[in-house]
C-alpha cells in the first residue's frame, strides 16, 4: 500500500565534491524558475546593477551565477543531512527563505552601496522576491534529490495510497466548504478539484514516510502553505491569462484563503495518516508492520503529562491574554464575559490541547530544541485553527481571514507560539524524566532510536524553522 | 548471549559536552557573530534610538545576542552531520528570542506595556532580520567549533555511536533481585543515569516480573487474576538491562556473580562482573526444621503458591462434595489450617474463608457449617505489628465468622493428613499453610561479612554490607539498623524496601562521584491488613482505622501503589466483577485421578512439597 523511499546513506569521502556539483546544477534549475519569474516582474535589471549594468540579459546571467553558487551551498548543506527525498523539499524552502533575508534585504543593497532594507515597507515591496526565493529553494531541492544517488529510490504511491490521499483531500475540502463556508463564491466543483489535487499531492510527496500524526500535522500545515503559494497566489492570475503577480497587493487579496489552505494541508495530512493507519490495521497481514506498543500501555501517563504541560503553556499564554485584555472574548465561548471565567475556559482549553499534543507528539522529542520545535509549530496550528477559525465561529462572529483580521490576531499568535514553546519544553522534560526513550539497552535498540532520531532530524528542523518563519513574517508582510 | 562487557560497550552513549561547555561555546559564538550584525545595524543607523539607560542599544543587542548564543549552544548542542540542523535550530531559537526580547522585554525595560501587536512587530522588523541572520550564523558556527573541538587530539568532546569512545567505561552496577527493593533501585538508577551519572546498570531476576505481594492472598482466594498483580520488569524499568536467570554464587573477591540462565535443558552459566553489587534477593519461607512441615506445608510467597493453594482448596471441595461420606474424612478435607498470626497469616485465613464460602453454593454436598478454619499462633494475640486494640479487633471479627484461633501454641509437626500442635492437640487437615517464618535467601547466607542470626547480611546505616567491599543489601534479605530505634533492624515491609532501593542507588552514585553515602532513615508510614469481606485494620501515622473505612483505605492505597496504570485498571475491574459475579472455581492444573479419588486428595501436600523442595533447591541460589 505504501511506497518506499530509502533513507539517504551517510556521506562518504569524495561525495562532497559531487554534492557540490549537483547543487550547482540544481541551483541552476531553481534559478531558471526564479529567473523566469523575475523576468516577468521586470526585476532582472536590478540584479544587473550588481555589475553596474542594466540589461535584463546581464541581470539574468548574474542571477544564474548567483543561483548556481547558492545551489552549491545547498548541495554541501543537504549532503550532510539524512533527509529523505521528499523531505528535502522543506530544507529547500527554508534555505530559500533564509536567502531572502540575506540576499535582497542585506547583501544586494550592500553590493549596490545602499543601506540594507531591514524595514517592513521594503520587505513588503520584496514580497515577490520572497515567493521567488521559495520557488527557487523548492525547485533546487527537488532537482537535487532527483539526481542525488544516495537519496534513495522514490516510487510512485500505489493506487490504494493515492486513493487514501484523494479521499482525505476531498473530505477536508468538503468540510471546509460546508462547515466554514470557505470559497463559498467559487464553483463547488472547483473545491473538489483542489481537494483532489491536494490530496493526491500529499502521498506523492510524503507517502513513503510512515510516522506519527503529530509530525504529519506540522508537515501538512507547511504543505498547505505551499499550496497557498501555488494555487492561491500563483495560478489564479495565470489561469485568467494575466501576468504573474506576487506583489503585496496580490498577497493581501489572497490572504483570506491562506488559513483555508493551511487547514486543508493539515487536515489532508491528518486524515491521510489516519486512513493509512486504518488500512494497515484492517488489511496488512504482517503484524511486524503494525505498532508494537498498544496506546494504553503508556498513553495514559502521557495524557496526564500533556494536561500538565498544557497548563504550564496556558499560564505563559495568560500573560499575553491579560495584557491585551483578551480574556472576555474567551469567556464568550461559554456565553460569559467575566475575565475570571475567560481564564478558567482558557486554562481548560490549554490542558485539552496539551493532551492532544501528548497524543500526537509522544516520543517525538529527544532534546530541548525538538521539544520547542514541535511545540511552537503546534502552537501555530492552533492559532490558525483556534484563534482565526474556531473562536469566531463558537462566539457567533464572522470569520476574519482577511489581512486586517490576520494582523489583528498577531498578539494571539505570539501567545500561541509562547504557549507551544512552554508546552513542548515541559512535556519534553516530563517525558525525559520518566521515560527517556532515547536511552537504550543494547545495540539493536540503539540503532532503532538512531534511525528515529535521523528520521526526525531529516526534515523536522526545517519544518520548525519554516513554520515559525511563516508564522512571523507572513502576517507582517500582508499587514498595513 | 552477549557477555556483560559486550553489552556494556554497546550501551555506552556518545559522550556529550557539558552544559557549561556548550553555554560557553554558545556565548562566545553568539558574541562573535553578533559583532558584524551589530556593526551593520550601527552603520545603517539602526542602533541609535533605543538605548537602555547608560547602555547604548548596540550594547543591549550584543548582550542579548550573547544570551541567544548561550541558548543556541545549549539547544542545538552538537551532532555529527548536524550543520543544517544547527543552523535552522539557531534560526528557530533566535526567532523565539525576538518574541521574548524585542516584543516583550524591550518595551518593559523602556517602561511600556508590551502589546505584541502587528504595528509593534513591524517596528521591530529590522531586529527580526538581524536575529534570523544572527541565529543561522551562530547555529552554524557553534556546530563548526564544536566539531573542530571534538576532533582535536586529546579532546574530551563528543563522540558519535560510530566513533568508539575512549573515555572511562561507566561503573557497572549489578542488582540481584527484581522485588520492590531491586526495582526501586533500578528506577532510581535510570533517573541518575539521565542526570549524567556514569553508571551501567544490570538487573538480574529469577522471575521477569515484580510481584505485588500485598494482593497475593486475593489471588489465592480467586478474587484477582494472577497476572494482574504482577508487572513485567522490562516495562517497569525500560532502560535497564535485564537478565532473566538465577544467581548461583557470588565471588566478592573477584567481583563477579555466576548466573544460570535458560531452562534445565538449555541451561547456560556465565560470570557477570560488577563494580558495585546490590543484593535485593528477598526472603524464603523458614520452616524452623519442624518435622514434616517443609514436606507438607503450603506457602504463600509467589504466584505459583497462590495458584496452587487456590486449586488445592477447590479440588478438596470437589472431592468433599461427591465422594466422601465418612464424617471424619470430610472433616479432614474441609479443615484449613494456617500457621502464623502475622499479616500474611491473618490475610490468608480470612481470604480462604471468603473463597470457600463464596463458592460453596456450587457444592451442594457440603453444608455451610462443615468447613473449619484454624489459625495457629505462638503468641497471645494476633497481628503483633499493630496495636493491641487493632489486634483484638481483628481477632474478634475473624472469630465472629467462625474462624478458630489457637493462641499461645505452636505447630510441632505436620503430616499429610494432620497438624500436631505443641499442646498435644492434633488437627486433621489436608490444607496446612505456613506463614510463621521467613529467612533470607541462602544466596546471601553464604556470603562473607557479618550476618544476623537468621543469616541476613548486616549492613551499616548507609546500606553497605559490613565487612564486604562494594556490596550493598536492601529489602527483606538484609538486616539494616534503624538509628532512630537504637539500631534495631527495620521491619521487612514493602514500604521500607522501596525507600531502601532509592537510597542505595543514590548512595552508590554518591560513592562513584566521591561523595559520602547517606544514612537510611525512614519512619513507617502505616500498616494495613485486609481481613476479608470488606473488613480491614489499619494504623497510619498513629491513627487507627478499622472496618469498612480501613478496607476502603487498604484497597485505595494498594491500588494506587500497584505498578502501572494498566495493572491498576485490571485489578479494579477484577474487584468490580467480584461484586457482581461468583468467584471462579476452575481448577487450572491437571489433576491425575488415582484409584478412586483425585491425587489432590491422596497426596495434596506431598505434591506441593515436591514443588516446594524444587523451589527450595533453586532458591538456594536464586534471588526473589
Amino acid at each position: 500500500m505504501t511506497a518506499t523511499v530509502t533513507a539517504a546513506a551517510p556521506i562518504r569521502r569524495g561525495e562532497t565534491l559531487r554534492a557540490t556539483a549537483l547543487g550547482v546544477a540544481a541551483g541552476i534549475a531553481g534559478g531558471l524558475v526564479f529567473g523566469a519569474a523575475m523576468a516577468s516582474f521586470g526585476a532582472l535589471p536590478t540584479v544587473a546593477s550588481i555589475v553596474r549594468a542594466d540589461s535584463p540579459a546581464v541581470g539574468f546571467a548574474v542571477h544564474m551565477v548567483i543561483a548556481a553558487v547558492i545551489g552549491a551551498g545547498f548541495g554541501l548543506l543537504i549532503a550532510h543531512q539524512r533527509a529523505q527525498a521528499s523531505e528535502t523539499l522543506f530544507w529547500g524552502l527554508i534555505y530559500g527563505g533564509f536567502w531572502w533575508f540575506l540576499g535582497p534585504q542585506t547583501l544586494l543593497p550592500l553590493l549596490l552601496g545602499e543601506p540594507v532594507t531591514w524595514d517592513l515597507p521594503s520587505a513588503q515591496a520584496l514580497l515577490p522576491s520572497l515567493i521567488g526565493h521559495l520557488f527557487y529553494g523548492a525547485t533546487t531541492a527537488m532537482v537535487f534529490i532527483a539526481f542525488h544517488r544516495d537519496a534513495g529510490e522514490t516510487q510512485l504511491p500505489g493506487l490504494a495510497t493515492a486513493a487514501c490521499g484523494v479521499v482525505a483531500g476531498v473530505t477536508v475540502a468538503a468540510l471546509l466548504y460546508l462547515v466554514l463556508d470557505v470559497m463559498a463564491n467559487a464553483p463547488l466543483g472547483w473545491i473538489f478539484v483542489e481537494g483532489t489535487l491536494a490530496g493526491l499531492g500529499y502521498p506523492l510527496l510524503f507517502a513513503a514516510r510512515r510516522e506519527g500524526a503529530g509530525p504529519a500535522l506540522i508537515r501538512g500545515t507547511a504543505y498547505g502553505f505551499l499550496w497557498w503559494i501555488v494555487a492561491g497566489l500563483t495560478l489564479p492570475p495565470l489561469l485568467r491569462g494575466d501576468a504573474l503577480d506576487w506583489s503585496q497587493e496580490a498577497a493581501v487579496t489572497a490572504v483570506d484563503r491562506l488559513p483555508a489552505y493551511l487547514l486543508l494541508g493539515a487536515g489532508v495530512a491528518l486524515v491521510f495518516t489516519g486512513l493509512s493507519g486504518l488500512g494497515r490495521w484492517l488489511f496488512v497481514d504482517d503484524v511486524r508492520m503494525l505498532r508494537v506498543e498498544s496506546p494504553g500501555a503508556r498513553g495514559l501517563r502521557a495524557t496526564g503529562y500533556g494536561a500538565l504541560a498544557g497548563l504550564a503553556g496556558g499560564v505563559v499564554f495568560t500573560l499575553v491574554m491579560v495584557l491585551v485584555e483578551a480574556l472576555p472574548a474567551v469567556a464568550g465561548l461559554v456565553g460569559a464575559q467575566a475575565p475570571t471565567t475567560g481564564l478558567l475556559v482558557h486554562l481548560t482549553i490549554a490542558q485539552i490541547i496539551g493532551v492532544s499534543y501528548a497524543v500526537l507528539f509522544r516520543r517525538r522529542s529527544f532534546d530541548l530544541t525538538s521539544g520547542i520545535g514541535w511545540g511552537v509549530s503546534y502552537g501555530f496550528v492552533w492559532w490558525v485553527l483556534g484563534n482565526l477559525t474556531l473562536l469566531p465561529i463558537l462566539t457567533g462572529g464572522p470569520l476574519q481571514w482577511d489581512a486586517a483580521g490576520v494582523a489583528a490576531g498577531f498578539p494571539s499568535l505570539v501567545g500561541h507560539l509562547a504557549y507551544g514553546a512552554a508546552l513542548g519544553v515541559v512535556y519534553y522534560r516530563l517525558e525525559a524524566r520518566t521515560n527517556p526513550w532515547w536511552i537504550t539497552r543494547n545495540q539493536a535498540e540503539a540503532q532503532r532510536v538512531a534511525a528515529r532520531r535521523d528520521q526526525t532530524l531529516g526534515s523536522a528542523p526545517a519544518l520548525w524553522g519554516l513554520t515559525v518563519l511563516i508564522a512571523l513574517t507572513i502576517p507582517l508582510l500582508i499587514s498595513g | 548471549m552477549a557477555s556483560h562487557n559486550e553489552l556494556g560497550s554497546q550501551r555506552r552513549q556518545p559522550r556529550r559536552f557539558r552544559p557549561s561547555e556548550l553555554a560557553g561555546w554558545g556565548a562566545t559564538t553568539g558574541l562573535v557573530t553578533a559583532l558584524p550584525v551589530a556593526a551593520l545595524m550601527g552603520y545603517q543607523g539602526m542602533l541609535d534610538d533605543r538605548s537602555l539607560g547608560v547602555v547604548p542599544q548596540w550594547g543591549v543587542f550584543i548582550g542579548y545576542a550573547t544570551a541567544v548564543g548561550v541558548a543556541i549552544g545549549l539547544g542545538v548542542a552538537y551532532r555529527p552531520r548536524g550543520l543544517a540542523v544547527a543552523a535552522s535550530g539557531g534560526v528557530l531559537i533566535s526567532l523565539l528570542g525576538w518574541l521574548v526580547f524585542s516584543l516583550t522585554l524591550d518595551p518593559v525595560l523602556h517602561g511600556q506595556t508590551p502589546t505584541w501587536s502587528a504595528p509593534a512587530a513591524a517596528a521591530a522588523y529590522g531586529v527580526l532580520v538581524a536575529d534570523v541572520l544572527h541565529g543561522a550564523l551562530t547555529g552554524a558556527a557553534v556546530h563548526g567549533l564544536l566539531a573542530l573541538h571534538a576532533r582535536r587530539p586529546g579532546s574530551k568532546g563528543p563522540r558519535s555511536a560510530s566513533a568508539p569512545a575512549e573515555a572511562e567505561p561507566p561503573t557497572r552496577v549489578l542488582i540481584v533481585g527484581g522485588g520492590f527493593a531491586g526495582l526501586s533501585a533500578a528506577r532510581r538508577f535510570e533517573r541518575l543515569a539521565l542526570s549524567g551519572a556514569p553508571i551501567d546498570v544490570t538487573l538480574i531476576g529469577d522471575s521477569n516480573f515484580l510481584l505485588f505481594t500485598p494482593m497475593l492472598a486475593e489471588v489465592a482466594s480467586s478474587a484477582l487474576e494472577p497476572a494482574h498483580i504482577s508487572a513485567p520488569i522490562r516495562a517497569a524499568v525500560p532502560h535497564t538491562r535485564f537478565l532473566y536467570g538465577a544467581v548461583a554464587d557470588i565471588d566478592t573477591d573477584d567481583r563477579t556473580v555466576r548466573l544460570s540462565t535458560g531452562t534445565a535443558a538449555t541451561s547456560e552459566v556465565e560470570r557477570i562482573g560488577y563494580d558495585h553489587l546490590v543484593l535485593a534477593v528477598g526472603s524464603v519461607p523458614h520452616f524452623l526444621d519442624l518435622p514434616g512441615v517443609a514436606e507438607h506445608a503450603l506457602t504463600l510467597k509467589d504466584l505459583d503458591d497462590a495458584t496452587l493453594l487456590r486449586n488445592h482448596v477447590i479440588g478438596l471441595l470437589e472431592q468433599a462434595d461427591h465422594t466422601e461420606t465418612d464424617p471424619e474424612q470430610r472433616g479432614n478435607l474441609l479443615t484449613f489450617v494456617v500457621a502464623g498470626g502475622g499479616f500474611a497469616g491473618a490475610e490468608t485465613i480470612a481470604e480462604l474463608f471468603d473463597l470457600v464460602h463464596r463458592v460453596l453454593h456450587y457444592f451442594p454436598g457440603i453444608a455451610p457449617d462443615e468447613p473449619r478454619f484454624v489459625l495457629v499462633h505462638s503468641r497471645d494475640r494476633i497481628l503483633p505489628e499493630l496495636s493491641a486494640e487493632l489486634g483484638a479487633y481483628a481477632l474478634d471479627r475473624l472469630r465472629s465468622r467462625g474462624i478458630e484461633f489457637r493462641l499461645d501454641v505452636r505447630v510441632a509437626e505436620a503430616t499429610a493428613t494432620d497438624v500436631l500442635l505443641t499442646d498435644g492437640d492434633r488437627v486433621p487437615t489436608r490444607t496446612f499453610v505456613w506463614t510463621a517464618g521467613n529467612r533470607p535467601s541462602a544466596l546471601v547466607a553464604k556470603l562473607g561479612g557479618e550476618h544476623a542470626r537468621n543469616g541476613a547480611p548486616i549492613t551499616d546505616p548507609t546500606l553497605r554490607v559490613t565487612g564486604l567491599d562494594r556490596v550493598w543489601a536492601v529489602g527483606d534479605c538484609a538486616q539494616i539498623p534503624d538509628l532512630a530505634r537504637d539500631g534495631a533492624p527495620f521491619p521487612p515491609t514493602a514500604q521500607h524496601a522501596l525507600r531502601q532501593g532509592t537510597v542505595v542507588a543514590e548512595n552508590i552514585a554518591a560513592v562513584i562521584a566521591g561523595r559520602p553515602p547517606a544514612e537510611f532513615r525512614f519512619r513507617t508510614i502505616g500498616l494495613l491488613v485486609a481481613l476479608g469481606h470488606r473488613t480491614a485494620a489499619a494504623e497510619i501515622r498513629g491513627r487507627r482505622f478499622s472496618g469498612v473505612a480501613a478496607w476502603l483505605l487498604w484497597r485505595g492505597i494498594y491500588l494506587a501503589k500497584l505498578p502501572g496504570v494498566e495493572k491498576r485498571l485490571r485489578v479494579l475491574l477484577d474487584w468490580v466483577l467480584d461484586l457482581a459475579f461468583p468467584r471462579d472455581i476452575v481448577v487450572t492444573t491437571r489433576q491425575q485421578p488415582t484409584e478412586s479419588t483425585l491425587s489432590v486428595l491422596t497426596t495434596p501436600v506431598s505434591t506441593t512439597r515436591a514443588r516446594q523442595t524444587r523451589a527450595e533447591q533453586t532458591r538456594d541460589g536464586q534471588p526473589r
